[in-house]
Order: C-alpha cells, then structure tokens, then sequence
C-alpha cells in the first residue's frame, strides 16, 4: 500500500494544523436595484490540531458552519484567511492540480449518502474511478479486485458490482461512499454528518463501520455531527462549533463528563436521552431563543445572546479559545468560574 | 451586473434595427450590379434583335406563383400550370406578344357560313419535341381525352362549345361521338354546337392541346414527367423538382425552333411574393410573379425600370345578396353605398399599385368593348356623398336606425381585409353604416358565398380567361352557378340568350353593352376598382408586351447583353466592325422585335390587313397544299369589322409568315388598329366557356 | 431478467401502446378534415354538374363517408397515401418523398447545430456563471429566442444575399451554399433555448452533491465535468428536443415560405386550405409517426442517461 511505511513514522504526530481557519461568502439579497450584500461567516477563525490515528469529533447545530469547515479542511473551498498544515504542507498555497494529487490522502464521506453518488454510475465505478484517476495505468482485473476489496471491508456483497445506486437503502449507499472515499487508502478522512441522514439503527452500524476501518487502517478522522451522542462512541476529541467558532475542543471522556463551554452543557442536554427520570432534566437545557442569523451574529461572544451565564463582558469581548489547566480548550469568558458537571442543575 | 446586461442587449438590437430599415432604405450598390443594365436594343430589318445585343447567355428565370398542379394539359387549373403549358404546346391557335390570336400549329383555318364548322389546316412541318410529325390525329386523340369523363379535366368546360361535348363529359355518349373529325393527317375538322365566336381564343386553352399519344400509352398518367412527356411546342419539360423548380430547354424539332432565342427557362413556385422580390433583387430572377403589397412605394422609388404595373382583365366588386335583407327590392340603398365609396381613395390608399377605380362590370381594355358608366361616374365624391345620404335616408335609415350588416370576405395574401375595413369605415364615415366585418377561411367564404344563406355584403371579383365581356355579364345570369347575388331579370335573361347567339360584333357589343346598363341599374354588386399586374422584371428581359391577359410566352422572349458584358465582348470580337453600321437602320428600344407570324400587323393601321392577308395566304397556301384549298368553305373575307353583317366568317389571319415584310409591330399601332384581323376572334361570346374560369381567380 | 431483455420488452411494449394512439390521430383526422366546409373542387369557378361528377367518381368521394374511412384505411394499411387532390401529377408519397429529404435536412442540420451550439455556450455560460460571459451569452441567447425567424430570416437575406452576395436568397439545389440561410435561420432560437436550458441545469447539477462528490475523489474538473455533469446536464435538453426535432425536421411553413424550400411544412397549410384530403392526411399521420417515434426515442435516450428510469417499470 502507497506511503504506508511513511506513514508508520509519523505515528502520534500533529498530521493536520488548522490554524485561525476562516470562510466568509458574500451573499446578495433583494431585487435588481437595491439589493445589497452581506458577508456570511460561516467559519470564522477556527484553529485545531489532529494526530494520525487520532478522531476528531465536530458538533454544532445546522448553520454553524460544519460542513464548511469540512471542505475547508480539504481544500475543497478556498479559506478568506487563516491555514490548512497538511504534513507541515499549507494547502492553501498549492494550486489546483497540486491540491488535486492530495486527494490520494484526504478524503471526505459525505451526509445524504445517495445525492452523494452519481445516479448513472455503478457501484464499481463509483468506487474505481479515484483510482483510475490516480493510477492510470492500473489494469482492470486488479481495480476489480480492489473494488470487490472495499466492499467486503465496508459490509457490501462484492455481487453487488454492477448495480447502481438507486438499488441500495441509505445505510448501503454510506458503505459505498465509505468504500470509494478509502479506496485510495488515504490518511485523513473527514466524515461531514454521514449518519444523519439515517435511520437511528443504522445509524450505529456506520459508526461502528467507521470506527472499526479507522482502527484498521490507522486513519485520522474528522467525525462531524450536529449532535453529541453521534460523536461520542468515535471521537477522542470533540469540538463544539457556533456560529462559525470553536467554543469548546476537549478529549470525549472530560467533555461529557464536565463540559467546559455552557453551549457544550445545553447540547449535552439536548441529547436524548432514554431514562424517563432524566428525560425531564434534559429537556431543560437552558437556552433561550433561537440561534441568531450567520448573517448578523452577536457581537462579543457569539454565543451570548443565549447564555444562561451571560455577564457583561461577554456582550463587548471575543472570548479566545484558550487552554485549561487539563489541557482541553474553551472559548468562555467564565470557564473557570462554571461548574457544568452533567447531572446537576444549572445555577 | 444588471446595467451591463442591458447595454449588452442594446448593443446588438441596434445593428439588427438598422438592418431592418435597410429594406425601406436605399438600394445599395450591390444590387445594382446584380442586375447591370442592358445594352441598348437593336433590331435587326427582320424585326428580330441583332445577335450582338443578345446576352451569351440565353437562360431565363421566371417566377412563377404557386407551384402547378400538373403539366398535364388536359387536368390543368390555375395561372402556374397555364403558363409552363404554354411553353411547352401549342394549340390550334396561338396569342402574340400584345394577345392577338395567330396560327399555332393551323398555320389556317376556315369557318363554315353558319359559323359551326372550323377546319383547320395544319403545319405540315409541326414535329412533337421526339420528331414524330404533329398530326390532326393527335389533335382528335388530346380533345376526346380532354372531354373524356375518365380524365375527370375539371377544366372541360372549354370544350362544351364542340358538338357532343356535354353528352361525352356526362359520360352518355363514347368520346369517338365527339364533333372532332381529322380529314386527313393535316386537315382537322371541328363541330360546334353553335356558332361561338370566340371559340378561336379557347384553342390556345391547355385543354385544347394535343396529346403525343404514344407516351401517353406507354407511360399512362405519368406521361407528363420530365423525361416522359413529349410535347408539340417550343419548349421540353427537361425536370421538375417539386416545389423547387421546372426546367425547360428549347425543343430543336419546333417548327419555328430558329427563332426561338431563350434556350432554357426555369420557373420557380414561389409561396411568398416578398421571398420572390428579395431573389430578384439578389439577381436570381428575371421575371416575378408579382410584388409584395405595400411596397410600391418603395419598389417605385428604387426599381422604377424593373417594376411592370399593367391592367389586367379582372375586377374587383362588394356583392350584395339581394335574397337577403336589408337588400331586397332596395335598389336606392344599394346604390347609395355604391356611391359613398371614394374609389379613389380605395385604389390609392389600400391597393397603391395603380388599380383603376371602376364604376361598371367589365373590365376597360377588353377587345373594343366599353362598358357603359353611371351617370354618378362624373360627379365629384362630395356630389355622390350628399346624393348617398339623400337616398339613405329616404330607405328610412338614420343616426339612431342606422343600416347593419355584415360584410363577409376570405383571407389571403391580398387586400381583402383592408378593402372590407376601409368600405366599412368609409360607409360609416359617409353614412353611418354600422358594417360588421366577417373573416372567414378560403374554402368556408366560398360555400357559404354560393348559399346565399348568410350573406349580405360580400368580397367579389372576376377575371376573364378569353377576354370576352359576356364572361362577366353571365355571372348575373338567373340561375347561373356563380350568381352569388340571386339577381334575376328576365330582360337581362333574354339579352344574354341573344348575345350568345349573336355573330356579328359591332351588334354583339351593343347587346353588352345594353345588358350591363341594365345590371348596372339594378346593381347587384358595387364596382370598385380593375385589376393590374404588377411584377418586377429584369430590364435586360424584351421580347414581351404587356397584354391584359397576362400570357407570356417564353418563345417570344430574350435577353439582352448587360453594359458590362457588352463592352467586355465589343472589345474582344472584330464585332465592331458590324457595330457603327447597325445603329441607323435599327429601331431600338421600345419597339417590339416581334415573332415573324405577327408581322401581319400593319404598315398602314386604317387598312384593313386582312386585304393584305388573304392573298399572302393564298400564296402561302397554295404553295404548301393547293389541294387543300379546294376543300375551305370558305374564302377568307376581309375584315369583318362593325357593320359586319357582311361577313359571317371569321377572317383568316394566317398564313402571316409568308408575308415578305417583317415589319416590327409597336404597341401604340396594334391599339390603334383595333379592327384587324387578328383581333376579331376577340368579340366574342363566352356561351360555354365561362371565362372567369380561366386559370383560377387570382386573389 | 437481464437488463438488456428488460429493455427491450419495455421498448416493444411502448411501441405497441403507441398504436392506438395513431389510429385515434387518423380516425381523428380524417373525419374532421371532411367535416370542414366546402371540398376539394369548390374554387371561384364554375364546374359543371357532369364534371364535379367525374371529379367525385375518381376520387371516390361520392362512396357513403365511413365507407371511404376504411378504403382509406385499407391504404394506409399498406403504406399507400393515394393521390393527391391538389397536385395532379404526383400521388401523396411521392409528394412525401420528394419533399421530406428536405426537410430532414434542413430541420436535422438545424437541430445538429443548434444541439452543438446551444450545449457549448450553455456550459460555457455555466462555468462562467454570472460573470460577463455569461451575461452576454445569455443576452444574446434570450434575443434569440425573443425575435421571431420571420424577422431574422429577411435580415439575413438582405445583408448576406441582396446586399453581400455570398449565398442565394433563396431557393433549394442540395448545395451547401442554399442550406446555410435556411439551417441557421432555423437554429438560431433553438439554439438559444438549448443553450439557457443547458446553463440551468449544468449550474444546477454543478451544485448538487454528486459533483461535489466527484471533485473529492480527487478527479480534473474537466473529468468532472465531461464524466459526471454533462450527462445529467443534458437531461433536460433531450427531452426538449424530442418535440423540438419533430417541429424541425417537419419543416417550418415560415422558413419554407421565406427562403422558398420545397419542404413539407408547406403541405399542411396549402393542404388544409385546398381541402386536399389526402395530402392532409398523409403528412398528419407522416408527422404524427414521426413525433411519437421522436419521443420514443427520447425515452430511450433518457433511460440510457439515466438508469433510474430504466427500472421504475418494475417497481
């Protein structure tokens, strides 16, 4: 397998550096004349680090910038500021053809598994085509068996070959795009919400797939999920987006135990949960109103406008993400001051 | 964004406008080269052009309106058919240039006392364009198929006039019954009915021609493809692509091939008379079928030589369904609306290409004929307007009862629209008429036309085939298919009975002349206005006349050298030494170079040609065929002009060719001389033939 | 079942379910044609009783209506359209014959190059999406559909043949010079409609997450384009151009008027208006197969783009 001994090297290292990340769209609204443009941050100055093997759990409610934030990462959108390190490399800097060649080692799976895949290909070509197009030369038995290859590791009746898309549910079309994004044996896959268009049974047996693939092939992932429990089971580390920033990076165990963020606290609330004597308490998450417009978020802390812990300096200053003592990272004016072990009332 | 988006679009509509004005703009100069003017014409002693003023290439393209139906002769029908049938046979009798009947292919004919028995003698060096010899047989054989029920001619009507004819065509009697008899292989014998005077002026009718029978046995009805069709004339079907173009050559085996200059001619079906002028314009075409309406301006402006603008045999009337409400027995309304139409204003506004108004039925220009006019025919328009509203209120009409109606008319390519839309304004303007125009679909305007059940005002019009007044007179007969009007009188009835009848002319004109005075006081219809032909024709194109029946044949015509060529070929050829000699014996321009048969016209116009015939045809004939002379009964009278009681018989206008001077024949001349020879079959009358038949009605 | 058997059962039975839809457009047809007014022999002239007799004969129209429903059907039966009534010399297949080829040229250059054309300057447009490229396509693409050929069809005379010379006015010899007038003409505004069509769905497709896809795995974006996009882009335009190519290679009365083609369009109306029953019938169900065979191969080509359809049958 290409690179797999470079690759044994760089075991533990920081593969991917994500540094004051940013994407901003220009949209335009109204009609003609007085229509007029705004600048929507999806990401907005995100940074993290992630080490080889290692998964990265992403969550945030939809509108938060996820799943830009995912193609950021790969290059597939170009950031208004801020840098990718892939291996030390700013992909930002390369040009098209070059970022093209990193396909080999960064892929992504996508949410709704069936749009995801072109209608008019069969599975084989579907997951052969990475391959003829990074191994021209590559003879048609062997892609074959590749092809056969993936979808026996991904769950899938190698018989299956030649039929199209439409003929598989949900949970089998996420197979498919999990074969045909690692059929390239690539080093970071970024999964932006693979499960949530699933049904809940299924849901856990992509993860499991997911999880299981990532041990065997020694991938980093990028887990994103707009809800906690998802990531939970895969994740080493979880960060929490609004808004399009970070609020909170911390490894799974701290985080679900003791969120450091009062957002990360509502969410892990809002998950729900099966035992009615909790189900009461969960419902009650402590956030008040919507999430504001991308188009117009608060000033200060983004996240102010729904707080339960809001103070004044909150509504005039940016918090940064800084590290806590245990080494996880928050983005709060009060995180010391905050206790939101999960199981106690909000004070 | 926006802005520039519509800039953009701005920036490409302006080149596209400006090339739409360009159509009403100039002429440019590319067109202009396109068709070069011609050398003068010179013409030689023999009336003919001088070879060195002839185009090097003698190709002519006509348009030809809408594609013909057949090429077959016997199931021929509309003007397109006419015209290519023309070129390619000849019947009995054939027309000059100017639409005076000459010898076709009876180079004489004599017509018995009692005006019933025509014989005609025949060019004894006629060949079919195969070198078969052309023989009174073959005349036989083309009439009984013509009036044969199996050929189903929608167009043997022309023959009813032969003895036997209707019974044939109703299938009661065989066809071999028919009063057609070939004496020998060049003497044709034809029994009338009854006299028809006219009937001369059919035998160039294409249901008329002869059939090389032959082909037509071997190839059945495909007989009239190129390739197949063997014809008797000057010209030979060499290919038909339908709807694109028919080709023809010259035939060498016809008798008169050495003067036959236009070597091929094309005609093309043009759906679109705007389509027609730009491809003249682009110098594809020598000759159009007509012009766009509404362009004369424009044409007259840029194309004064090319434009042709000419009357033509046909008029153009409002019926009034006198079955009908509010037209019953109210022969003072009738007339009021008659008079409260501006003619003028009709003709120059809505029609423009000079259309005569018209306050009678018949056409002006047909033989000597003149229709009598209504006295209102000199008042100004205001003096018809106040006499219009004297006689509409007397009707009982008024303000607040004003006179409704409905006026029905077809749609087309023509002005049937606007002229229904400027009468009825005109009307209300004048009088107050509330008209309601009703636009109906070709085929629905005709039927409910002939069932008088919903008309009241209707588009009307007739054109005349055989150039006879008694055409258009018989439309108001009672009873008649055509009398869309549901006029009846039985003075008029008997008047017609009597000019069907009658053979002497000058007596014959003034029974029609008496009979569309009393249609003209009845007024079942209201004159408006007398058809033209208007059409573009290259000014390289001589050889042809204006004539009111708008025939042309091919044969008669040429094309002249344009400056350019001739100064390119004067230069090369030792031709200039003919040059300065030519000019002073030569006639140019305007003058005629006719065909050698029409030579007959006239050194003296007053004289009476004939005289100068008869014994030229004597000769002629007697030479060719003494023994057959023996067998005319007949000696070809002289002139049987206006106090004709004289003469019963026809005179004979043949045997023109042995005439030894060629004398070129102008226009001017041949009005003049009304009354010669060849214009006698033209006081005719139309018993069987009715003549609006023609070669259909050109809307 | 294999797929390949499966497609072809599905072809047979389309077919034959397009039989009763053209008896009907016959039956149809035929009836009303002879319910309009006034016949084939009625013109301002007179014609005697004996000979519209004769006429009738021949022609069989003096026969009870349904009895001449089912001689008309027995020849059609075997191809045979009969004469025609209008034009004398030629039976109505021969009309057929000898004027289609015409405008199956025309209409099938026209359409080629408005296919070509259109889907070039609709992805072009596309992948320049509101840039100034793709305004000025679009501009000049929304004049093309908007001005109507019997406007364009005399400017281009004027400027290319009156004026300029280079190509005949009008007018049909099967040279190259007397097609180009009437093919561009022709293609101009379908050419124009094809390209906008192309542009809204290449823009659309472009955005959905199969592209998005595609450009993960790592593929040029002339791979993706070509592999992924166009299929899917083209969809629409296909079965824009089922009908659009029947329309066109039927041929356009207006173009045949205006450059004078001896084409078929021109049959439908000279043959309605003459009451020429058998010419009207002859290109109706001519133009009738030809649409439904059109669109039966729309439906093929769709389902050869777009594998979804080929199995929807079963469901």
């Amino acid at each position: 397998m290409p690179g797999a001994v470079f690759w044994g090297q760089l075991m533990n290292d920081r593969v991917l550096r994500v540094q004051d990340l940013a994407v901003h769209f220009k949209v335009r609204e109204g009609l003609l004349f007085n229509s007029k443009t705004y600048t929507l941050k999806a990401v907005n100055g995100v940074s993290f680090e992630l080490n080889a093997g290692e998964t990265l759990g992403i969550v945030g409610e939809s509108g938060c910038g996820k799943s830009t934030l995912a193609r950021a990462i790969l290059g597939l959108i170009k950031p208004t500021r801020g840098r990718v390190l892939w291996l030390g490399e700013d992909l930002g800097k390369l040009d098209e053809e070059a970022l093209r060649k990193r396909r080999e080692d960064l892929q992504i799976v996508f949410q709704d598994p069936l749009a995801a895949l072109n209608p008019r290909m069969t599975v084989r070509d579907i997951i052969a085509e990475p391959l003829w197009t990074f191994y021209p030369r590559i003879a048609r038995v062997q892609v074959d068996e590749r092809v056969r290859g993936m979808m026996k590791m991904v769950g899938l009746l190698p018989n299956q070959i030649n039929r199209y898309p439409h003929e598989f549910s949900g949970g089998q079309c996420q197979r498919i795009g999990i074969a045909r994004a690692l059929v390239l044996n690539p080093k970071l896959v970024v999964c932006d919400e693979p499960v949530s268009a699933l049904d809940v049974s299924i849901q856990a047996q992509i993860i499991n797939l997911l999880k299981d693939l990532q041990k065997k092939l020694n991938l980093s992932l990028v887990f994103i999920a707009h809800d906690l429990s998802v990531v939970k089971h895969i994740s080493d580390r979880v960060m929490v987006l609004y808004l399009g920033r970070a609020m909170e990076i911390s490894s799974r165990s701290a985080l679900y135990k003791r969120p450091l963020h009062p957002y990360t606290s509502a969410l892990i609330k809002a998950v729900p949960v099966p035992d009615p004597k909790l189900a009461r308490i969960a419902s009650d998450t402590g956030l008040t109103g919507d999430m504001p417009s991308p188009l117009d978020p608060p000033l200060g802390c983004v996240f102010h406008s729904r707080c339960p812990y809001v103070v004044k300096r909150c509504e005039l200053e940016v918090p940064a993400l800084r590290r806590m003592e245990n080494g996880d990272w928050v983005a709060c004016h009060c995180a010391e001051e905050l206790d939101l072990t999960i199981g106690k009332a909000p004070t | 964004m926006k802005p520039t988006r519509q800039f953009f679009v701005l920036a490409v509509c302006v080149p596209l406008l400006s090339a739409c004005g360009s159509d009403d703009g100039e002429r440019l100069p590319g067109s202009l080269d396109r068709h070069a003017r011609a050398v003068e014409l010179v013409v030689a002693e023999d009336g003919r052009p001088v070879p060195w003023v002839l185009a090097v290439e003698q190709v002519l393209h006509r348009d030809n309106g809408e594609e013909p139906v057949t090429l077959d002769p016997h199931l021929a029908e509309g003007t397109p058919s006419a015209h290519i049938l023309r070129d390619l046979f000849e019947g009995l009798t054939s027309e000059s240039p100017t639409g005076r009947v000459i010898p076709g292919a009876a180079i004489r004919w004599n017509i018995s006392r009692d005006g019933k028995t025509y014989t005609f003698y025949l060019r004894r060096e006629a060949r079919w364009s195969n070198g078969d010899p052309v023989t009174a047989e073959d005349f036989v054989y083309g009439l009984r198929r013509s009036a044969s029920p199996s050929t189903a001619s929608n167009f043997a009507q022309v023959l009813l006039p032969i003895a036997n004819a209707a019974e044939v065509l109703a299938g009661k009697v065989p066809t071999d019954q028919l009063g057609v008899t070939a004496i020998n292989d060049h003497i044709l014998q034809i029994q009338l009915k009854g006299p028809t005077p006219y009937f001369l002026r059919l035998l160039n009718h294409s249901s008329t021609y002869p059939v090389h029978r032959p082909s037509l046995v071997k190839y059945g009805s495909a007989f009239s493809r190129p390739g197949n069709l063997v014809s008797n004339g000057a010209y030979i079907l060499k290919d038909w692509v339908l709807r694109s173009r028919i080709e023809l050559v010259k035939n060498e085996n016809y008798w008169d091939a050495e003067n036959v200059i236009i070597k091929q001619v094309f005609y093309y079906p043009f759906e679109d008379q705007s389509a027609a002028s730009k491809q003249f314009r682009a110098g594809e075409l020598h000759w159009t079928y007509g012009v766009p309406n509404n362009q004369f301006k424009w044409l007259q402006r840029h194309y004064p030589d090319e434009l042709v603008i000419s009357p033509w045999a046909g008029s153009y009337f409002f019926g009034y369904n006198v079955t009908r409400e509010p037209f019953i027995e109210n022969q003072d309304l009738r007339l009021a609306l008659a008079l409260a139409l501006d003619r003028d204003l009709l003709t120059e506004k809505v029609t423009q290409f000079g259309e005569q108004p018209s306050y009678a039925l018949v056409p002006p220009g047909i033989g000597e004929f003149v229709s009598p006019q209504p006295e209102w025919a000199d008042w100004t328009q205001a003096e018809r307007n106040d006499e219009a509203r004297r006689l509409y209120a007397e009707a009982g009409y008024s303000e607040d009862k004003p006179l409704r109606f409905e006026i029905r008319y077809d749609t087309g390519q023509n002005n049937n629209k606007k002229m229904a839309l400027a009468a009825a304004s005109l009307w209300k303007q004048v009088l107050g008429v509330q008209a309601t125009l009703v636009n109906e679909e070709g085929k629905v305007f005709l039927r409910n036309r002939e069932q008088m059940v919903l008309t009241q005002v209707f588009r009307s019009g007739w054109t005349s085939d055989y150039a006879d007044p008694f055409g258009f007179l018989e439309l108001f007969r009672t009873g008649h298919g055509r009398n869309y009007y549901g006029y009846s009188n039985a003075l008029y009835d008997s008047l017609l009975d009597e000019i069907a009848s009658e053979r002497i002319p000058a007596r014959r004109r003034r029974l029609m002349f008496e009979a569309e005075r009393i249609l003209l006081g009845g007024l079942p219809f209201i004159p408006v206005y007398t058809y033209v032909t208007k059409r573009l024709v290259s000014p390289r194109l001589k050889g042809w006349e204006s004539n009111i029946m708008d025939h042309h044949y091919s044969k008669n015509m040429f094309l002249l050298k344009s400056v350019h060529e001739g100064e390119a070929s004067a230069a090369a050829v030792e031709r200039d030494e003919e040059r300065p000699a030519e000019p002073e014996e030569s006639v140019t321009e305007e003058v005629l170079p006719t065909a050698t048969e029409e030579g007959q016209a006239n050194e003296a116009p007053g004289e009476h040609a004939a005289a100068t015939a008869a014994p030229a045809a004597e000769d002629g004939q007697a030479s060719e065929d003494p023994g057959e002379a023996a067998n005319s009964e007949e000696v070809p009278k002289s002139e049987p002009e206006d106090d004709g009681a004289t003469a019963p018989a026809e005179a004979v206008p043949a045997e023109v060719e042995a005439l030894p001077a060629e004398i070129v024949e102008s226009p001017q001349v041949q009005s003049e001389a009304p009354g010669e020879t060849g214009e006698v079959p033209e006081e005719n009358d139309a018993a069987g033939g009715d003549s609006g038949s023609g070669e259909g009605f050109r809307e | 079942m294999t797929q390949d058997s499966g497609m072809l059962k599905h072809t047979l039975r389309r077919l034959l379910g397009l039989l009763p839809t053209l008896l009907m457009l016959i039956t149809v047809t035929f009836f009303m044609m002879r319910m309009a007014p006034g016949g084939p022999f009625d013109s301002e002239k007179l014609l005697p009783a004996e000979i519209e007799a004769n006429l009738n004969a021949k022609y069989h129209l003096d026969e009870p209506l349904l009895r001449q429903y089912f001689r008309y059907m027995g020849q059609i039966a075997v191809l045979d359209f009969g004469p025609s009534f209008q034009y004398k010399d030629w039976s109505v297949n021969e009309l057929i014959a000898q004027s289609y080829p015409v405008s199956l040229t025309v209409g099938g250059l026209a359409m080629l190059l408005a296919f070509v054309l259109g889907t070039t300057l609709g992805i072009a447009a596309a992948l320049r999406q509101n840039t100034r490229v793709d305004y000025s396509l679009m501009g000049i693409a929304m004049l093309g559909i908007s001005v109507p050929n019997f406007v364009i069809a005399p400017i281009l005379i004027l400027l290319l043949a009156v004026y300029a010379g280079w190509l005949p006015a009008g007018g049909w010899d099967w040279g190259i010079a007397s097609m180009v007038l009437p093919v561009v003409t022709l293609a101009l505004p379908v050419t124009a409609y094809i390209a906008r069509l192309t542009r809204g769905s290449m823009i659309e497709v472009l955005h959905s997450n199969f592209i998005r896809t595609a450009r993960a795995k790592g593929l040029p974006e002339s791979v993706v384009i070509r592999r992924h996009a166009l299929k899917p882009a083209i969809l629409p335009v296909i079965s824009f151009m089922g009908p659009a190519t029947a329309g066109l290679i039927s041929g356009s009365v207006v173009i045949e008027r205006i450059f004078s083609l001896p084409g078929l369009g021109s049959y439908f109306v000279t043959g309605a208006l003459n009451r020429d029953y058998t010419l009207v019938m002859g290109v109706v169900i001519f133009y009738g197969v030809l649409i439904i065979l059109l669109n039966f191969l729309v439906d093929l080509i769709y389902a050869w783009l777009n594998p979804k359809i080929r199995y929807d049958e079963k469901y």
